[in-house]
């Protein structure tokens, strides 16, 4: 990999705070800030370090950022914002977005967003983000006088484009069904994994009910007393480690969720594709159908129906002069039409082919990334399997005794 | 609440202060050997009389540990029981039978015994549950003063419970053999002729009959609690085990409940699971490189249902149904105190009835004597029932829940297996395949 912001500069977001302040419309608010500490990496092991850096910011910012980098690099597979809010929990999970869990959970979201950001090739070169990072006054004015609102695609413009384009890349329509796909397994595969959570704190939590009624048991034995009162407390150490558990699973939900998420920015880069295809289509529909017209002139022959066929049919012909004005104008307007059509055919195959292979790229590190969140998953359970032998086997040493 | 209250109590001494049952060369000759106390002397000298119930059936003298003897009041524990045992026997192989009238199962019970009580070493009779049922009333009534232990319920509600599933009929021989297994063990009632007639009769319908015909000749009910007496004061050991048992069966109460609870949750985290498992499958369909590993983490879902299955299989086979029984025995129990009760209020009754004649009589008339050996006799059966079924009770328990705490083990143990299987499968490079 080049040398990208990640390999200069250490970034964390450190802390979250709660914030109250006034909207755009003078209204009270309470927000969450994020602090964002950059350092950076000292090459040589000279003794001291160098100094941190740190500015405040809050989500709405980091979103600003991120459609600022989705219009400007639209080639680019863009890293995903963890959830704005909190989606797929199951039921002791607290929906509210002031919840410290969930603000803790999107701390690390967020960090994990500005490294993401920082080791992709080629957004970490962009100066607007590493203003985001250093600069905290006039960023936001900063970003908007790059104008690049004006330079995003409309929403309706793009679903037009996706219904009409004929002949788009297979490739991206590949990819297009993949991600559709993608978002859909990965939402079913949280929403089952909540309720698998929501059952088996269940499970765990009603084993708490033994301990007490052992305890209560063990006041009227003799010789079992004690066996009982000793297994009942492994009963309750096991009621009370289902917390602990669920609350790692979290992280694993969370690695998934960025995949989700992924998979819209994949689809964005798709969007991208058939709109720009659409674009050359329209393009060299119009240059043919400008053609045809200057033939036609120039002929005298009507081939296609035109209402302006019609009309010079039924209301006399045209001059020759007023025809050769005709055919000059759209002899220039083909011309123009041709160098546009060019520019856009190479637009289009550059586009292709730095979107593919940051494409390339994305799906390593997605192989890489899945790959490893299935371990430590896996890690997750096998350590969840020896507790609860762990626990059990206490309870019948207990019950050994008895 | 505070520490167990032991039982006050003026029986039998433990086995510390008693010599050794086999310092004398056989049990019959425990006597003279052995340091007589009066509590002792007493059994003995009601051994010599002519005991019989107020409904007139006689009470079983014929073996050598009748009603309240000295071995009786022995505890035995389990290795002496294990080196002099000399009666053995089995519950198994369930047949299905049908019939127009009707289908049912029989069991195989076999037996194996050196007692010359019986003609032959070795038994094999098929019985069905009504047999045991027939079995436990005759015990019932025959050793009244003697805690008879629980049979699996009659009745199953046709339609919610299959009578002639697999898992039904294996739950309901386990509590079957464990009913004679109990009587087996004990001293008194597995000398019962009933228990006999049981285990040997080619016909044991017949017998019944026979049995019944003898009851109708009497013309007598069988009920053994003559009732309408008020007890006076229970002796303090006595409503210290009916306060045990009120409690013990409660807190077996609760735990039947709470084992439900948990096996209601297991399935239903079952349910969200089986959902589970295949979604990382069709996940495995849409890529390249995470399709094995993929795979993988959906079989290894796959394999930790079926051991969560397993386990909430065998708490309901193997665990509900004795806590169930434990609960039913509790309530036998209770109904045999409330008898000792009905006995020692009769015999206040009369005794007190004695007194208030005041007429001079040297002697106390042979029915309220009678009536104070019935309840001396009672006390001392109960006593030693009660210390025998703690006893047992406290290893029934704690091989149960041991068995408890094993089924999870291995439950636990299933699902590490599976993950473990694929970390290797995940991390696996595909340079390496």
């Amino acid at each position: 990999m080049e040398d990208c912001l990640a390999k200069k500069m250490e970034i964390t977001v450190s802390e979250a705070e709660k914030r109250t302040g006034r909207n755009a419309m003078n209204m009270q608010e309470t927000y969450t800030a994020y602090l964002i500490e950059t350092r950076a990496v000292e090459t040589q092991s000279e003794g001291q370090c160098a100094p941190v850096d740190s500015l405040w910011r809050r989500y709405s910012e980091f979103e600003l950022l991120r459609n600022y980098l989705s219009v400007t690099y639209p080639h680019i597979v863009v890293p995903p914002l963890p959830e704005k809010r909190a989606d797929f929990v199951w039921h002791k999970l607290s929906a509210d977005n002031m919840d410290p869990d969930f603000v803790e959970r999107r701390r690390i979201g967020l960090e994990n967003f500005l490294l993401r950001v920082a080791s992709h090739p080629v957004l970490c070169q962009d100066k607007i983000f590493y203003s985001f990072l250093t600069q905290e006054a006039g960023w936001k004015e900063m970003v908007n006088e790059t104008g690049f609102q004006l330079k995003a695609d409309s929403r309706l413009k793009a679903l037009n484009a996706t219904f009409r384009v004929k002949n788009p890349d297979k490739r991206f329509t590949e990819l297009k069904h993949y991600s559709d796909e993608l978002q859909s397994v990965i939402s079913h595969l949280l929403r089952v994994r909540a309720r698998v959570a929501d059952r088996l704190y269940g499970v765990y939590k009603v084993h708490g009910n033994y301990g007490r009624v052992f305890s209560e048991w063990s006041a009227i034995e003799k010789e079992m007393g004690d066996g009982l009162q000793s297994a009942g407390h492994h009963m309750d150490v096991y009621a009370a480690s289902i917390d602990d558990i669920l609350e790692e699973e979290e992280h694993y939900a969370d690695q998934l969720k960025e995949y989700l998420f992924y998979a819209e920015a994949l689809r964005a880069v798709c969007r991208k594709h058939e709109l720009m295809q659409y674009d050359l289509e329209m393009a060299a529909q119009d240059l043919t159908t400008k053609k045809q017209q200057c033939e036609e002139l120039a002929t005298g022959t009507v081939r296609t129906f035109s209402l302006k066929g019609m009309t010079s049919k039924l209301f006399g012909q045209e001059t020759p002069e007023q025809r050769e004005a005709k055919i000059k104008v759209l002899e220039e307007q083909i011309q123009e039409g041709e160098e546009q059509l060019k520019s856009k055919n190479l637009e289009g195959r550059d586009f292709v082919k730095s979107a593919w292979a940051d494409i390339e790229r994305f799906k390593e590190q997605k192989n890489h990334d899945l790959k490893e969140a299935l371990i430590s998953y896996a890690v997750m359970q096998i350590s969840m399997c020896k507790k609860g032998i762990q626990v059990w086997t206490n309870a019948k040493e207990c019950f050994s005794k008895m | 609440a505070g520490g167990p209250k032991p039982l006050p109590s003026s029986g039998p001494k433990s086995l510390r202060e008693m010599p050794h049952p086999l310092a004398t060369t056989s049990s019959e000759e425990m006597g003279p050997a052995l340091t007589p106390s009066p509590d002792l002397l007493l059994p003995r000298s009601i051994a010599d009389k002519d005991l019989s119930l107020p409904n007139g059936t006689p009470v079983d003298t014929s073996s050598p540990a009748s009603s309240s003897s000295l071995l009786n009041r022995l505890q035995l524990d389990d290795d002496f029981d294990g080196e002099t045992r000399d009666l053995f026997v089995t519950v198994d192989d369930p047949k299905k039978h049908v019939c127009t009238m009707e289908t049912y199962i029989t069991y195989r019970v076999t037996t194996k015994t050196t007692r010359a009580e019986f003609d032959l070493p070795e038994y094999s009779v098929r019985r069905r549950y009504q047999d045991f049922d027939w079995l436990r009333n005759k015990l019932e009534e025959s050793q009244p003063t003697h805690l008879i232990p629980p049979l699996p319920e009659k009745f199953v509600v046709k339609g919610v419970v299959d009578r002639f599933s697999e898992e039904f009929v294996e739950t309901r021989r386990k509590a079957l053999d464990k009913f004679l297994k109990r009587i087996t063990d004990h001293p008194v009632l597995s000398f019962n002729e009933h228990f006999n007639v049981f285990l040997t009769a080619k016909d044991l319908n017949a017998y019944k009959k026979q049995g019944m015909a003898l009851l109708s000749k009497m013309g007598e009910s069988v009920k053994y609690v003559t009732g309408g007496y008020k007890l006076r004061s229970r002796p303090l050991e006595f409503a210290a085990i009916g306060e045990y048992l009120d409690t013990f069966s409660l807190k077996l109460g609760t735990i039947d409940r709470i084992a439900q609870r948990i096996i209601k949750e297991q399935l239903e985290y079952l349910v969200e699971l089986r959902e589970y498992g295949p979604v990382y499958s069709t996940w495995g369909g849409l890529e390249v490189e995470l399709s094995e590993p993929l795979e993988g983490v959906s079989a290894c879902i796959g394999n930790c249902c079926t051991a969560l299955e397993e386990l909430s299989e065998e708490m309901t086979e193997d665990f509900l149904p004795v806590l169930r029984e434990y609960i039913l025995y509790s309530e036998s129990m209770k109904n045999v105190l409330k008898k000792r009760d009905q006995v020692q209020a009769e015999y206040e009754a009369k005794l007190e009835a004695v007194a208030l004649k005041k007429e001079d009589r040297p002697k106390v008339p042979t029915d309220v004597e009678k009536c104070q050996d019935r309840v001396e006799c009672f006390n001392a059966d109960l006593k030693a029932d009660m210390e025998r079924w703690q006893n047992n009770k406290r290893q029934d328990f704690r091989q149960l829940l041991m068995g408890m705490a094993d089924k999870n083990i291995q439950y636990y143990e299933k699902c590490l297996t599976a993950w473990e299987s694929i970390i290797p499968l995940l991390q696996d490079k595909p340079e390496t395949k």
